[in-house]
């Protein structure tokens, strides 16, 4: 299963939620990496199928497609305009009630979001979830119900041994996502995308932005980085000289 | 929220510099919010590393060395991280954004019903109210956004973004007790450090990336290495560099790998591609050595040499080495 793939975005001035029309839509490339993976095991585990789920905007229904093409099973996708401008925490509360109701063994999420987001999704879907969670997977063996990871972290890595359920996140190490193949594009055109609305969920809490436990304020574009000081360095000590003195200029050094 | 409390993070030994910058950060919030200062440390080490944070400005150090915490993943933080929580009563957690940081920010903040803001490089207290900003989409757009009053708000803050600054009277250190005595599920079975001993790249007040212009992996070694100790800083790399095996994936800075925010950066025979950039814009400073006068980071680098970095950046090291010596 893999959640929300995501687009490039910009924010809406008036109403401050991403404006998502008018982009391409495609897969968040780490999603491909999650699909990937689970394409993998699948091929491990006889009998098991790969579903695949997102959240959005109606209009991003059909970027699910390509998941199947790429040799996904079935689809999923919850949407619904009360969930416009959700939060991480409505955001995950969301999604995990669709996914508790769809059913899983393994959830496999992709890493971070292209935009570079909060990357607290994972996290907050397992809390909600009540499952372990096991982030920046970069090899893993499945086998009795558990899964065997090797996962990166900010100094290495760890092995971890976790029993099933629980959610998994893929890093970019995992191996190249594939490509879609000929039949697998034909075949997906067939397929249906099972839709879900809020109604769906039985949720006590509100989402969208009532849920939300964050407000965006306001937002503006970063100061601007022009073109800075230019030195031809006939030779390395004059370059090197160039940069020392910079250095002890901005106290640098 | 009222009080403020920072997790702790610590890899081989030592806590992560960013800790030292939160803790600052957590008094000067406090104050704002009319509360106290906390800090938890956990796992094996943990009672000397409080020792340590207790020189910061802080009111309590939590600790416990509690070995689950090392034995399995995540869990066992964010029990301990919520007890504290339930302790103190409405509280702003502050957690380093690193990639374990923002696993334990995700999971807290759906345990405790928080609004969570992520990669905060300011804060802004008025009224009981937290206002973050946070740079988006890779540093394209500047956010501000505020928890919503509520008891619990999460934050998790960016490296370098927050100055560190030991004082204060000393933090009173306090043991915490084991919050659950539940069976965790995911089993740490091997934890290998890669980097031990070196400066986090996401941490590094100095970064030196190399890429495809080096040529091969030994420069990283004899040349980038030398200069990122003469300036107290870390090797990062492009994707191009990761990509050819000249360094692992773990130096990558960009879209694709890590995002850096030093002081200073200094990028050698790297072209300046979007998603390199997108991943070291926040440098306060940065300088490019390439031989080509058109490299896309001319454009963004506030000094650009134009030569060729096998003959300028050993000369560099040599100036650098001999004015620390006599320093
Ligand atoms: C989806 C996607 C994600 C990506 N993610 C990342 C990412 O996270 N990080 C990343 O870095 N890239 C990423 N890339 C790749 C990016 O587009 C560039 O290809 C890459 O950054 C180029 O690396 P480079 O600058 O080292 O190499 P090049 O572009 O080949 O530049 C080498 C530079 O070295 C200079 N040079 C050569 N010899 C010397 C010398 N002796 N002295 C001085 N200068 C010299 C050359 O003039 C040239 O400017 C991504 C690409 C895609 C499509
Ligand atoms: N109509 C919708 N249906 C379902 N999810 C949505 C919808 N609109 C936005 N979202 C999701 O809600 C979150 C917040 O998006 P936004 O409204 O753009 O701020 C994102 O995860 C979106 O994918």
């Amino acid at each position: 299963l893999v959640p929300d793939p995501n687009a490039e975005k910009r924010l809406d001035p008036q109403t401050k939620h991403l404006v998502r029309t008018g982009v391409e839509t495609v897969l968040n490339p780490y999603d491909e990496y999650a699909l990937e993976a689970a394409l993998q095991l699948r091929e491990r585990v006889p009998g098991s199928t790969v579903t695949v789920f997102s959240m959005g905007p109606e209009a991003l229904k059909e970027t699910l497609r390509k998941a199947l093409a790429m040799g996904a099973d079935e689809a999923v996708f919850l949407s619904d305009p009360a969930l416009a401008g959700s939060d991480v925490w409505a955001t995950s509360l969301a999604m995990s009630r669709a996914l508790a109701k769809t059913g899983f063994d393994l959830l496999i999420v992709g890493g971070l979001t292209d935009d570079g987001s909060t990357g607290a999704v994972p996290g907050s879907l397992a809390e909600h979830l009540q499952i372990p969670c096991v982030t920046n997977a970069r090899k893993v063996e499945i086998a009795d119900n558990r899964l065997s990871v090797e996962r990166e972290t900010d100094t290495g890595y760890q092995s971890v041994n976790v029993a099933l359920p629980a959610l998994l996140t893929t890093a970019l190490t995992f191996g190249e996502p594939r490509y879609a193949s000929l039949k697998g594009i034909m075949g997906a055109k067939k397929k249906t995308i099972a839709a879900l609305t809020v109604n769906d969920l039985a949720l006590t809490e509100p989402v969208g932005t009532d849920g939300s436990k964050v407000a965006i304020e306001s937002f503006a574009p970063p100061p601007v980085r022009g073109r800075g000081r230019v030195v031809e360095a006939s030779d390395g000590a004059s370059g090197a000289t160039a940069i020392f003195e910079f250095l002890r200029e901005k106290r640098l050094a | 929220m009222k009080d403020v409390i920072v997790y702790v993070e610590h890899r081989g030994g030592q806590t992560r510099k960013v800790t030292f910058e939160a803790a600052t950060q957590a008094r000067a919030l406090a104050d704002a919010l009319g509360g106290k200062a906390h800090a938890i440390v956990l796992g094996s080490g943990a009672r000397r590393l409080a020792e340590q944070l207790a020189a910061y400005p802080l009111d309590v150090v939590h600790v416990s060395e509690d070995t689950d915490v090392d034995a399995f993943l995540l869990d066992p933080v964010v029990d301990y991280v919520s007890a504290v929580a339930s302790e103190t009563g409405p509280a702003l957690i502050v957690i380093p954004n690193t990639l374990s940081g923002r696993d334990v920010a995700g999971r807290l903040s759906a345990r405790l019903s928080a609004g969570l803001a992520a990669d905060v490089t300011e804060f802004h207290v008025s009224d009981g109210a937290v206002a973050c900003v946070a740079p988006k989409m890779g540093g394209a757009l500047i956010t501000t956004c505020t928890i919503v009053p509520a008891d619990y708000g999460v934050a998790t803050v960016r490296p370098n973004a927050f100055e560190a600054q030991a004082g204060g009277p000393g933090a009173q250190i306090q043991a915490i007790e084991k919050p659950s005595s539940r069976q965790y599920g995911a089993a740490i079975e091997r934890d290998v450090e890669e980097a031990s001993g070196e400066l986090a790249l996401e941490e590094a007040p100095v970064v030196i990336a190399g890429g495809r212009g080096l040529g091969g992996p030994e420069p990283f070694d004899t040349m980038l290495k030398p200069l990122a100790r003469a300036l107290g800083g870390a090797v990062g790399a492009s994707r191009a560099a990761a990509d050819a095996g000249w360094v692992p994936y773990s130096l990558q800075i960009g879209q694709t790998g890590k995002t850096v925010t030093p002081n200073l950066y200094i990028g050698v025979g790297i072209s300046g591609a979007i998603q390199h950039k997108v991943g070291m814009r926040s440098a306060g400073t940065i300088v490019a050595i390439n031989k080509d006068a058109s490299a896309a980071i001319g454009e963004f680098s506030d000094l650009l040499v134009v030569g060729d970095a096998f003959a300028i950046v050993p000369e560099l090291t040599k100036l650098l080495e001999s004015a620390n010596a006599s320093s």
